[in-house]
């Protein structure tokens, strides 16, 4: 190789890496300053220039947690959040199970219908979600929004599912059905643990998309069942900007976010290309 | 992320190409008819819930559109024919927030497809470092969209405390009314929904890119072909596929958009990035005119519908 064509090529790969620091710069920057804000003394937020050298504090948390509502609000986010979740798998996994392995009259149409709810505005389900829960005087309680949660942890799950019951081979309930197993049973016991790796998969999704919800958390919820995301506008008012406490309570929601996704980052990959996430 | 793809692809084929329930032998058929029956049993709750939770709002949600329902007033509800929907016609507002609709989903989606590819090009080749990237385009992705419109409102975008300002006055152009002025803020949404989601993009751009065969690419080269020719000619075909569906899935999430305009604008400064959603939230839950409100909404869910069959027709030519 020519000395040229070398220095050419090293141009090129310094050109790479700078690239790539730059990306990963934008990309994780945002989140980075959130979480370095909220451990930045009172007097080391609003400088100009930004302050990078400081005595970390727990103090924002200490103040965010003692704010009104806001243990409240995480508590009814994990309630609401986790509920909702569990009710979603137990009820998409067999679902999924029959589109992905059984027939059945309409199961084409069925199909499409499950993947057609999926792509409903959230706002076209919340009007008549109100008027309802506000003549039956549920607002402001965990059910009502428990309820319409599983509008998008649902059918999302059921398309997950059916992708991982896919990867089974078909021999195993097969040898099941021979050992005379009911046909529940069979699914219960031999096909349901198979696919552990995928419901796991499917919680985790699930799990992200309630806890990050607002749109429906904001019209329904009310001062007994205010969930964290609505709770944390409270920091940002007209009159004040609490810059502290809000990053500390941001951080505190993005936090089980970021270790799901460090675990599973894989996994997270091939639910995002699937529509996992709602945005 | 391809392969991926593919799933979802084969889940789809499989669920849909799948003949049901053909004619047999009698024990055969008795065989069927119990598969058939078990598999309604397993999928009745789902469907159950998704009837209930689903359905019946949107069922209710267009006999909501013929009424009105005010609840800040003490008329009563009452069925008024098309008049929200004559009101909708007449009203500035609402075609403003359509237009701003279409603005940032055109402009943001494209925006992640020519950012998304670029980026996936030129770190096509392997270097060390490309797992942290991974980690980091992640991040905003999975994130509550909340707490991601709030900090750029902040941290972000704040004259002289923000780090952009800061930045941009470091390079001489002075403080900008990132949020506060009508251009600057529909600008900074775009740019913050397009920061969002181009990851989207390049992680699929880059899992197809690695995937493509490399004969056609060797033989170019060995003709002579330069690099932009390459590109024109082979990489953009190929991937013309992963293109359209990159377009499709964006676009379901740029129409649906809610949460960071809300906590970043909140569709300001006065309607400048007022998107159809919004709109339709301001309508029913600060004005409380539920059955302009449900007008409005059902407008959207025709929208939405008509640009994904557009889309999916783009996707069945091809």
């Amino acid at each position: 190789m020519t000395p040229t064509r070398t220095n050419r090529k090293r141009a090129g790969n310094a050109l790479t890496y700078i690239l790539l620091l730059g990306a990963i710069l934008i990309w994780a920057f945002p989140v980075l300053w959130v979480v370095l804000t909220s451990i930045k003394p009172r007097t080391d937020i609003f400088t100009n220039p930004p302050t990078l050298v400081f005595l970390p504090t727990l103090d924002h948390y200490e103040a965010a947690l003692n704010t009104r509502g806001i243990i409240d609000s995480i508590r009814n986010s994990l309630i609401i959040t986790v509920v909702s979740t569990v009710f979603a798998i137990v009820v998409a996994v067999p679902a999924a199970y029959a589109f992905a392995r059984l027939r059945f009259r309409f199961k084409t149409h069925l199909s499409f219908y499950t993947l057609f709810m999926q792509m409903a505005p959230p706002i076209g389900l919340l009007i008549p979600y109100f008027f309802a829960l506000n003549r039956i005087r549920l607002l402001d309680t965990y059910v009502g929004l428990i309820v319409i949660y599983l509008s998008f942890t649902l059918p999302f799950s059921i398309w997950i599912m059916i992708t991982y019951f896919l990867d089974v081979p078909k021999e195993l309930e097969e040898a099941a059905a021979v050992d005379g197993a009911s046909r529940f049973s069979a699914f219960l016991r031999i096909v349901v643990p198979q696919v552990r790796g995928g419901i796991a998969v499917t919680a985790i999704f699930a799990f992200i998309n309630a806890w990050n919800e607002f749109l429906y958390a904001v019209v329904l919820t009310g001062p007994e069942t205010q969930t964290v995301t609505v709770a944390i506008f409270g920091f940002l008012g007209a009159s004040e900007s609490r810059w502290g406490p809000f990053t500390a309570t941001g951080t505190m929601i993005m936090a089980p976010v970021v270790v799901v996704a460090l675990i599973a980052q894989k996994q997270i990959v091939r639910g995002l290309s699937l529509g996992g996430v709602k945005g | 992320m391809a392969e991926s793809r593919d799933v979802l692809v084969t889940a789809t084929r499989h669920v849909v190409n799948e003949q049901s329930l053909r004619p047999g032998t009698p024990g055969r058929n008795r065989l069927r008819t119990q598969e058939s029956r078990f598999a309604w049993l397993m999928i009745s709750p789902s469907l159950l819930v998704l009837l209930l939770v689903g359905t019946v709002p949107l069922a209710a949600l267009v006999i909501m559109s013929f009424t009105r329902i005010d609840l800040a007033s003490t008329r009563p509800n009452a069925f008024i024919g098309a008049d929200n929907f004559i009101r909708m016609a007449r009203d500035d507002r609402f075609w403003h927030a359509l237009w701003v609709m279409l603005v940032y989903t055109v402009s943001s989606v494209t925006l992640q497809l020519v950012i998304g590819l670029a980026l996936a090009l030129a770190l096509l080749r392997p270097v060390r470092g490309q797992g942290a990237l991974r980690v980091a385009i992640l991040l905003p992705m999975i994130l509550a969209p909340v707490v991601v419109g709030l900090a750029w409102r902040t941290l972000i975008l704040t004259p002289d405390y923000g780090i952009i300002d800061f930045a941009v006055q470091a390079l001489g152009f002075g403080s900008q009314p990132w949020l506060t002025d009508a251009r600057w803020a529909l600008i900074s949404v775009i740019t913050i929904h397009t920061w969002q989601w181009t990851p989207f993009a390049f992680l699929v751009f880059t899992a197809t890119l690695h995937a493509l065969p490399q004969e056609p690419f060797e033989a170019a080269m060995i003709d002579g072909a330069g690099a932009w020719q390459r590109f024109r000619d082979l990489t953009l075909p190929l991937l013309w596929p992963t293109i359209i569906v990159i377009v499709i899935m964006r676009t379901m999430i740029a129409l649906r958009a809610f949460d960071a305009i809300f906590s970043a604008t909140g569709g300001g400064p006065g309607t400048a990035t007022e998107i159809l959603n919004l709109y339709a939230y301001r309508v029913s839950f600060t004005s409380l005119t539920l059955g302009y409100g449900a007008a409005v909404a059902t407008m959207l869910l025709i929208v939405t519908a008509v640009i994904s069959v557009m889309l999916f027709r783009l996707q069945a030519r091809d």
